[in-house]
């Protein structure tokens, strides 16, 4: 009567924590909440790595939705994905764009040149295919930092305007393509095209021509 | 004598685990403003380790950002903010109190509440029973020897 719900108290408690720790099976330690995700790129002038007299600004990213791949030639996952983004770029016509940085270039002890770097980059996209339209070289690793990137391979998919609207940790596989940062690619990329779209509308009902 | 040999070693060769760095400070409140931020920052990468122990790229970027923001003249909570800014508050030791996080508070408080009212709830409810019950064996023995 008045003893049978003390009994169960340690029953529910149990059950209770084996529920925490069961979850805790399938949850994956390295995941963070992301602070940039719904934020534009930090602020960065930042040179190209194979032309150091072209730079880019946040800017440059903007108008077309961009894959920002941050990689490097002594990551050993970023040369596995290499060939599944390059097939991506060249069937879907995705734009990547690396940020790259160099592990060994120490900015306060540089044990490494440029062309040195240029050269293992050069190599490595002739083996593994190249996917990037330009690679971004984050020679301090500031806007990495900025970024909240932990290591590499990391993706930011950059909607038309710039703004930062996933940031996936780890590489892009078929699997991952599928499930999670394909369906929001081919999301904003509709999001693009109907905003050209209206653009395109206005211009009609300004100067009064048709579209074909 | 073998043991303990190999024993010290192990010690000597764990105590020069922490990574080194070479930064040069303008004052000893600096230096060890350093070293207390560096103790409470996490690395994101790995788990479980502050950023003055662990020797990934990471760690050392940021061991490395926060030399500059204290060179520039930061505090302590405004180079905590700039990296939690990055990072999340995963990157700090110290957990901030939110409805997610209160529990870890309140918990243990909690279960000490309730266990003192179990405990003192049983004990009223139980000892005038006991009493009862002994009177009653009293007064039977009582009887018994009346008889």
């Amino acid at each position: 009567m008045k003893k049978a719900p003390l009994v169960v108290i340690p029953l529910v408690l149990f059950s209770m924590l084996v529920i925490f720790l069961f979850q805790g099976l399938f949850s994956d330690p390295r995941e963070l909440d992301s602070q940039v995700k719904g934020k534009p790129l930090p602020e960065f002038t930042l040179p190209d790595l194979m032309q150091p007299d072209t730079t880019y600004t946040p800017d440059s990213l903007k108008g077309e939705v961009t894959i920002v791949n941050v990689w490097g030639v002594w990551c050993v996952t970023c040369a596995v994905e290499m060939p599944y983004l390059t097939q991506l770029k060249d069937e879907l016509g995705v734009k990547f764009v690396g940020l790259y940085f160099d592990q060994d270039l120490d900015p306060d002890f540089g044990t490494k040149t440029l062309t040195r770097v240029q050269q293992e980059v050069t190599s490595m996209l002739r083996r593994y295919g190249n996917p990037y339209a330009f690679n971004i070289f984050d020679v301090y690793r500031d806007t990495s930092l900025d970024l909240g990137v932990t290591g590499a391979p990391e993706h930011f998919v950059l909607d038309a305007n710039g703004v930062i609207r996933m940031h996936h940790i780890g590489d892009i596989n078929e699997r991952v393509w599928q499930n999670k940062v394909g369906p929001l690619y081919q999301q904003l990329v509709a999001e693009a095209n109907s905003e050209t779209n209206i653009v395109v509308d206005s211009d009609t009902d300004d100067t009064g021509r048709v579209e074909e | 004598m073998k043991r303990l040999f190999v024993l010290l070693n192990l010690i000597i060769a764990f105590s020069a685990f922490s990574a080194e760095d070479n930064f040069a400070f303008d004052t000893p409140a600096q230096r060890a403003q350093f070293l207390s931020l560096t103790a409470e920052l996490r690395c994101p990468m790995c788990q479980n380790q502050n950023i003055a122990d662990s020797d990934a790229m990471i760690a050392h970027d940021m061991r490395r950002k926060v030399y500059a923001l204290l060179k520039e003249g930061k505090s302590e909570q405004e180079v905590i903010d700039f990296m939690k800014a990055r990072y999340g508050d995963f990157v700090h030791y110290q957990p901030p109190v939110t409805i997610a996080t209160m529990w870890l508070w309140a918990a243990p408080v909690l279960f000490v509440i309730f266990a003192l009212l179990f405990v003192v709830r049983r004990k009223s409810s139980t000892a005038p029973q006991d009493i009862k019950a002994k009177l009653a064996k009293a007064d039977a023995l009582l009887e018994q020897e009346k008889e």
